[in-house]
């Protein structure tokens, strides 16, 4: 594919993206925004080529929402001259990133995405923003900081951002052509050997009669593939035919990958959040200087209130 | 199933949200937003990660982006309390106020 029409679209976008970092009238940066947002789909449109290519038109349209949802909140966010409303527009993508999950069928990530990261930590952002921001700005005219409306070295940035864009679609459309194979889709029954219970209760509730557990293929899998169908084979040489339906759900085969591939990444996750928590309580934690003076009085004290309550309990 | 094509888009999609992210942490001077705009590399990233998972119907993608949920949580707990402490040292968020931190 001839790569001049995407780079032009990757230039009007850092173009309008620079006109609209700099401090002028709002109504010219909301329309360099979507000068911006416009080059970012036709960006997308010649990059896939049609909708038809996600299998389904309701489906590439949807694709099509999402993205564009997704980059138009994100110009929005790193333009807004008030950090509370970045924090909003970044709700936004994650809700229209969320959406991309759900097209790509991981449910699971799709809404812990929302749960974690809308919900939980930028909650935490909010929270300091209005705890940082009461101070600043109580005694000034204009509630907006200098520093949140002057950009620092926009030209600079949007030449990075416009060569680390070009690099990328560069790559994407001159790799389209050599991506690896596509994985085969029979490869995700493997999971379901891995959940025994299941297995057995879902395979006799399908044919009640048959003779379990199944025999293994000279490979060492119950399931066996041929052509696009999944079966199990009996001792007795009786065949069943495993319908779509009995697949594992995402859920289950993003938990099994995780313990299954990762447990030591997993381990490490929990130390780093511990870590995390422990190295925030310590920063945030307000130092009280105490005197020698006042440590002594205080320990004192304590021992007499102690001997007093010792001496209470005796009598 | 999923084309190529089809897994170039959510590609350039990832892409895009990747360099308006960097442009933006370079852009910026208020710390916070700084901090969100690494949020916002992040996303690109899970979104890349997803897309390849499903075209190669690994799942390993999706365990990715839970331990850049992890790491962004952590991040985001420590950058906010280092902020704060900042914050109170010099009243003010901008990042170019922190140029001469030496003592």
């Amino acid at each position: 594919m001839d790569l001049f029409l995407p780079y032009i679209a990757c230039l009007t976008l850092v173009l309008a993206l620079f006109v609209a970092l700099r401090p002028t009238s709002l109504s010219l940066r909301i329309f360099m925004i979507v000068v911006g947002v416009s080059a970012a789909g036709w960006l997308i449109g010649l990059v896939t080529g049609s909708l038809s290519v996600f299998g389904d038109v309701s489906q590439g349209l949807f694709f099509f929402i999402f993205s564009v949802c997704a980059v138009a909140a994100s110009l929005r966010m790193i333009t807004h001259d008030r950090p509370v409303y970045s924090a909003l527009y970044f709700v936004l993508v994650v809700l229209s990133t969320a959406g991309l999950f759900l097209l790509l069928e991981a449910e699971f990530m799709a809404f812990a995405l929302i749960i974690v990261y809308a919900g939980a930590i930028l909650i935490t952002y909010m929270f300091v923003l209005m705890l940082a921001n009461q101070s600043t700005d109580s005694n000034e005219q204009d509630s907006r900081a200098t520093y949140d409306r002057v950009p620092r070295e926009p030209a600079a940035a949007v030449g990075v951002g416009f060569l680390l864009l070009c690099l990328i679609t560069g790559t994407v459309i001159g790799g389209s052509s050599s991506m690896p194979t596509q994985g085969s889709e029979q490869s995700q029954w493997a999971t379901l050997e891995h959940l025994p219970k299941q297995f057995q209760a879902s395979v006799l509730e399908l044919d009640s009669t048959f003779p379990w557990p199944p025999i293994s293929s000279p490979q060492g899998n119950m399931i066996r593939h041929e052509g696009d169908e999944s079966y199990i084979v009996s001792s007795e040489g009786k065949t069943l035919v495993l319908p779509d339906e009995l697949l594992p759900r995402n859920t289950q085969q993003v938990g099994w990958s995780l313990v299954n591939e990762f447990p030591v990444s997993l381990e490490l996750a929990g130390v780093i959040l511990l870590m995390a928590m422990f190295g925030a309580a310590i920063l945030a934690r307000r130092a009280i200087e105490i005197g020698e003076r006042e440590k002594q009085r205080i320990l004192l004290g304590n021992e007499t209130e102690s001997e007093e309550g010792n001496s209470g309990d005796q009598s | 199933m999923m084309t190529s094509s089809a897994l170039a888009g959510y590609l350039i999609v990832s892409g895009l949200l990747l360099t308006i992210g960097l442009i933006g942490f370079l852009v910026r001077r208020n710390l916070i937003v700084m901090f969100l705009c690494t949020e916002l590399m992040f996303q690109g990233a899970a979104v890349a990660f997803v897309a390849i998972g499903r075209y190669l119907f690994d799942y390993s993608g999706q365990v990715m982006v839970i331990f850049i949920l992890t790491v962004a949580a952590a991040e985001a707990a420590l950058a906010l309390a280092l902020v704060v402490l900042l914050h109170r040292q010099r009243d003010t968020l901008d990042a170019d106020a922190y140029g001469e931190l030496y003592e």
